[in-house]
């Protein structure tokens, strides 16, 4: 059952980074833009049982790393990213207020989203990733937070549908 | 049951991590199959960046011209004025002009230092969730792109090599954070290093104590050996502000650069620069201001009866 859910789940993560590098980049938003990719499998990751969150986390975050954009050494954003989505999906499994409220879901992936970038410039530091100046550190996080905010509404149905459809469960945000 | 459920979500948590760690530890260590891995995605990538910078330039275009207004008044009105000659322009072909605006610029720049360069479009901006400053462009080692070149926009620098693939590239801006260049100082010649600050303000530290740099100074890149990965004398900016402070070992500075890299559309890859160093011969002209043409009036006054 596992197997069939992940050689669907992998193929949609491969697609939403595709989007991500071949459309969403293309925009040079203001404020740094968003990550579809981190957005996309955090939620996922709250919708999901901690191993499906890990497995995604894993997926994701090596799909990151291989960026050509990625500055930092491959198995940053992979480790980043095993551990957010493993702690999203723990403190969202039984809490309805988060995983089953499409207001709570928002901001608590937009938060999500928010941590893992400070996770992101904190490990660089360690790891001796430039990351830039603290204002511009600041900019960006805001950035991305704030369209995370934006985007995630207009996104969680589409998501949560997909993810209802892989793992065949009735409710659907 | 409930037991053996979590113990084996922990354990394959515990084996997710230690593998992210291990590829953080081959990575960090040089293996070579990693970096392969980053530019066989660069290579599987680079048609879908090809198809989405063609379908989604029309939108760039719109977001764009949203994006910049507002910023002024002036500059509306400015624009305002401008507009029913750029209705024109915009109707034929915007983009295309644009672009070859931009390459013009360039060949120009290029020509008058003598540098043999490959010209080539802006594909894809990388993303910023890594706080890197990336641009893809159409042109890889197939036109004779290697690693630490030096990328020129229309204006100067815009920044250097960072990989080649066989048909893309990937520039570090010199906006990036990691972005360092060696500069001297148009005029008085004098040397320090200019650092990426993530925005178009880069910070310049002189390296003699004994100079000083003033606002207004223009910045030229200083050249590294065989012209890799900066060719000299290629504008990069002009000094904004400058910090006094009295225990620094040498004086800081805020730079300026000239490229605009919110705009960039066509740039050009030096791949073969002259053996003499152009000198200051790039330093940008400044503005001459237009004479304003005085009008006088004389007056006869003209007789009036008086009582």
């Amino acid at each position: 059952m596992i197997t069939r859910q992940l050689s669907i789940t992998i193929p949609i993560f491969i697609m939403i980074f595709v989007v991500q590098e071949a459309a969403v980049d293309q925009f040079r938003l203001a404020g740094g833009g968003f990550s579809l990719l981190l957005i996309f499998t955090l939620i996922w990751a709250v919708l999901s049982s901690q191993e499906i969150a890990a497995i995604g986390g894993f997926t994701a975050g090596l799909l990151m790393d291989l960026s050509p954009s990625s500055s930092g050494p491959i198995g940053q954003w992979t480790l980043l990213m095993i551990a957010a989505c493993y702690a999203v999906s723990y403190l969202g499994s039984g809490n309805e207020s988060l995983s089953g409220n499409p207001l709570g879901l928002t901001f608590f992936a937009t938060s999500a989203v928010f941590f893992t970038e400070i996770a992101y410039v904190v490990t660089g530091a360690l790891l001796g990733v430039q990351t830039g100046s603290f204002g511009q550190i600041l900019i960006t996080l805001f950035g991305i937070s704030i369209w995370s905010l934006v985007v995630t509404p207009i996104l969680l149905p589409l998501f949560s549908r997909l993810h209802a459809f892989v793992f065949n469960t009735r409710s659907a945000i | 049951m409930r037991k053996g459920s979590q113990g084996r979500s922990r354990l394959l948590l515990i084996t997710l991590i230690v593998t992210a760690l291990f590829l953080i530890t081959l990575d960090l260590r040089g293996v070579g199959i990693l970096e392969g891995a980053r530019q066989g995605t660069q290579t599987i990538l680079s048609p879908f960046q090809r198809a989405g910078n063609v379908v989604l330039t029309p939108f760039k275009n719109f977001f764009s011209e949203i994006t910049h207004l507002g910023r002024t008044r002036n500059q509306i009105e400015k624009l305002r004025a401008a507009n029913n000659s750029l209705k024109a322009q915009l109707a034929n072909r915007k983009n295309a002009d644009g672009q070859l605006g931009q390459l013009k610029s360039i060949l120009d720049l290029a020509g008058t230092a003598g540098f043999k360069v490959v010209n080539a479009r802006v594909i894809s901006q990388g993303s910023s969730q890594s706080f890197a400053q990336t641009i893809t462009i159409d042109t890889g080692s197939n036109a004779g792109i290697k690693k630490n070149m030096t990328v020129l926009s229309e204006f100067g620098i815009a920044g250097v090599v960072k990989d080649v693939y066989l048909n893309t590239a990937l520039i570090s801006l010199a906006t990036d954070p990691s972005f360092r260049i060696g500069i001297r100082i148009a005029g008085s010649q004098q040397i320090g290093i200019l650092s990426g600050r993530g925005n178009r303000s880069a910070s310049l530290q002189l390296i003699d104590n004994l100079t000083s740099v003033k606002v207004g100074d223009i910045l030229l890149s200083r050249g590294s050996v065989a012209n890799r990965p900066f060719v000299p004398g290629v504008p990069v900016g002009y000094v904004t502000a400058v910090d006094n402070s009295a225990g620094a070992i040498a004086q800081s500075a805020v730079v300026h650069l000239y490229t605009n890299f919110s705009t960039l559309g066509v740039v050009a890859v030096v791949v073969g620069a002259p053996v003499s160093n152009p000198g200051d011969a790039l330093v940008p002209v400044k503005p001459q201001p237009t004479p304003v043409p005085t009008v006088t009036i004389y007056i006869t006054p003209s007789p009036t009866s008086t009582n």
